[in-house]
């Protein structure tokens, strides 16, 4: 009897062990689920707060370079002078060398009295300072000086933009003149936009 | 003694007990995709029952440079786990159901079972897999299963970025000395993460850094969105993540040294998607990674000064387009005093396919000294290399030739001490040996003292130049086959 009791009570314990082995596909599982945040779109990480309230603030106005006619001598590889003034930050005009001029024929003339250089304003635009002067014109071929050259300092902390601010004036062309940029990347001008209020 | 019986029969059964054997569970974590994602149309997959979520991510079928290709994709997925688990696998995106299915690298010994269009196997080792379904590549499934994760950095720490699981984008993110950014498990995030003239950095997670925001770097208007760039830094950890649609290189480093890259992931499919890429560096180290791309998978360069001490063990390679293990061909574009590059070890590699140009590769197309270079057990699991018109279609390829790529066109270098000892191919595109080349240059620039060693092709001991179809030319010495 105790003999019999003891084979029960074995086959008892042993049965689930064999009811798994044939059931090979269930195996005992502790799982942690990653769950993912409530989204609708794609957002800024949470570690990384804007920084663009240090920004240096550019005129609300109309910006009157923007997708006007531009010209500029030789680029650096893809970075053509169509990349300055389409609206985009991430997107950039590189020149060949120095000095580097940027010709933007604003079709019509307006009184402008402020012109601003803007880099991406990523941090991985290290600083760096760019020496620049501008002129403006009526009919595209004589210019005269509003800005003369000077060195401004980009700097991610205030959005890699400078802003050149001068008196009042007329124009229907704007010309930038760039003639150092400190960067070790680059031997030529950078800029992602170059805006005209 | 009918006691003492069944006291042992008790315990038995109770040892067997798996209720009470907590210890042997397996341990699995699995990623929720973010909410503003869907999982991939093409592939199912679960893991012990639990669904995982499957990313499409591009890669690109291709085997000829085109400035303008248009990649296609392909399924992956990733979790993390300890013990067992039992994968199963369905694919409504293929056009034909599965009938059949191989689980790479080889070595493995995975043998799936296929029934009804379900392929179901079970993984007992963290890894990374890849999937072939039909004996077709297209849509084969990359499956990264990693070991459960440690050393999760504290995200109350000053000094480290935590991003979570979701859908994030930022343009770039600049690290600097001692910062850490972690990105979970179930992160997805469109930015490119920048770690120059700084040390003790650490980059880490379970996360994807996403490139597929921005279209080809050589597109109008676009420009290099490098995932993970390192520049004269030092003391730079990269674990566990993947990097996925870049819109060029993908893990590049820039004179640097003391880098460490663990169980990184690059899948990549556009123009100029090198893998692993490293320019005058030195002391780099990368482990345990995997590397599907569309340009060099594995490659190093002398930009601004020599390279030395670079390991690659355990990887796996999957070539698309160009080299699977490339030195060269720039060796000196910085035009530095006496360029070098040296001590290279590429250990333990298997590489899944290559398409296109030689899976061992020498380039010195400048003036450098290239000398002691190591590649040690290496397996080529697929040599299918097609070539460019049927030039470059070489297993091994050794030259000391100007190229495309040269910056001094005048001037010449060396290739010397190189073992090539454990060379096992699998299969090749025609089921002949492919040839391979050694190419020097002058008297004064010559290719010496290349051995290889326990070479095996297609099944077969290789032990002679001839059967290895090595060609060599006048300016080589020193070239043999143990």
């Amino acid at each position: 009897m105790k003999r019999i009791i003891c084979l029960i009570c074995a086959a008892v314990l042993l049965l689930p062990c064999l009811a798994l082995g044939e059931e090979a596909e269930e195996i005992e599982t502790i799982v942690t689920i990653v769950s993912a945040p409530e989204q609708t779109k794609a957002e800024r990480p949470p570690c990384f707060p804007d920084p663009a309230d240090d920004y240096i603030p550019l005129p609300e106005t109309e910006n009157f370079a923007l997708n006007k006619p531009v010209k500029a001598g030789a680029h650096t590889d893809v970075y053509v002078e169509k990349n300055v003034n389409d609206g985009k930050t991430d997107t950039y005009w590189e020149s060949k060398g120095f000095p580097a001029e940027i010709v933007f024929d604003l079709q019509g003339s307006f009184a402008v009295s402020t012109v601003a250089v803007c880099l991406n304003p990523s941090s991985i635009w290290e600083p760096r300072i760019q020496e620049i002067a501008v002129q403006v014109s009526q009919d595209g071929e004589t210019f005269t000086e509003v800005a003369a050259a000077e060195k401004y300092p980009f700097d991610a902390a205030t959005g890699n933009r400078v802003r050149i601010d001068f008196k009042a004036v007329q124009a229907a062309y704007v010309k930038v003149i760039f003639t150092l940029n400190t960067s070790s990347r680059t031997g030529g001008a950078q800029a992602a936009e170059i805006c005209v209020y | 003694m009918k006691r003492t019986m069944m006291i042992l029969f008790l315990i038995l059964a109770l040892a067997c007990f798996p209720a009470l054997a907590q210890a042997e569970a397996t341990r699995l974590t699995i990623y929720e995709g973010p909410k503003t994602m869907t999982s991939s149309q093409t592939a199912a997959v679960s893991v012990n029952g639990y669904e995982l979520f499957v990313y499409d991510v591009m890669v690109n079928h291709e085997h000829i440079w085109n400035a303008n290709t248009q990649p296609t994709t392909t399924p992956m997925t990733y979790f993390d786990f300890e013990g067992k688990v039992n994968v199963s696998i369905n694919m409504p995106g293929l056009e034909k159901e599965v009938e059949s299915a191989k689980v790479l690298p080889q070595a493995f010994g995975i043998v799936p079972q296929v029934q009804d269009g379900t392929v179901s196997f079970t993984l007992t080792e963290p890894g990374q897999y890849t999937v072939v379904f039909n004996d077709n590549v297209n849509k084969a499934l990359h499956i990264f299963a990693n070991p459960l994760e440690t050393d999760v950095p504290d995200p109350n720490d000053p000094d480290v970025f935590y991003i979570g699981p979701g859908e994030w984008v930022m343009d770039a993110i600049a690290l600097e000395d001692n910062q850490t950014l972690y990105l979970s498990g179930g992160a997805v995030l469109h930015s490119i993460i920048s770690v120059a003239n700084a040390s003790n950095v650490r980059i880490c997670g379970r996360g994807l850094i996403d490139g597929s925001d921005y279209p080809a770097w050589n597109q109008a208007g676009s420009y290099a969105r490098v995932p993970i760039d390192l520049n004269h830094s030092k003391n730079v950890t990269v674990e566990g993540i993947c990097l996925v649609n870049s819109n060029c290189w993908n893990l590049n480093s820039y004179s640097s040294k003391n880098v460490t890259i663990d169980n990184v992931k690059i899948i990549s499919g556009r123009q100029n998607g090198d893998g692993f890429t490293f320019q005058s560096c030195t002391d780099h180290t990368v482990t345990n990674s995997f590397a599907r791309t569309w340009d060099d998978s594995l490659v190093i360069k002398n930009y601004s000064g020599s390279t030395k001490g670079i390991t690659f063990k355990n990887m796996q390679v999957w070539t698309d387009l160009a080299q699977s293990m490339e030195i060269g061909y720039e060796t000196d574009k910085g035009l530095t005093l006496d360029p070098e590059i040296s001590d290279v070890l590429f250990e333990d590699i298997t590489v899944l396919y290559n398409f296109h140009k030689p899976v061992i590769s020498i380039h010195n197309s400048d003036d450098a000294f290239v000398h002691d270079i190591v590649y040690r057990n290496i397996v080529v699991e697929n040599a299918m290399m097609q070539g460019d018109n049927g030039n470059n279609k070489e297993l091994i390829e050794m030259t000391l030739q100007n190229s495309a790529w040269s910056t001094v066109r005048d001037e010449f270098g060396s290739i010397d001490n190189v073992l090539i000892d454990g060379l096992t191919v699998i299969n090749t595109a025609d089921g002949k040996v492919s040839r391979s080349r050694l190419s020097g240059h002058s008297d004064d620039n010559r290719i010496t003292n290349v051995t290889l060693r326990n070479v095996s092709i297609l099944g077969n001991s290789i032990t002679d130049l001839k059967a290895m179809k090595l060609s060599i030319d006048d300016y080589c010495d020193g070239i043999t086959i143990e």
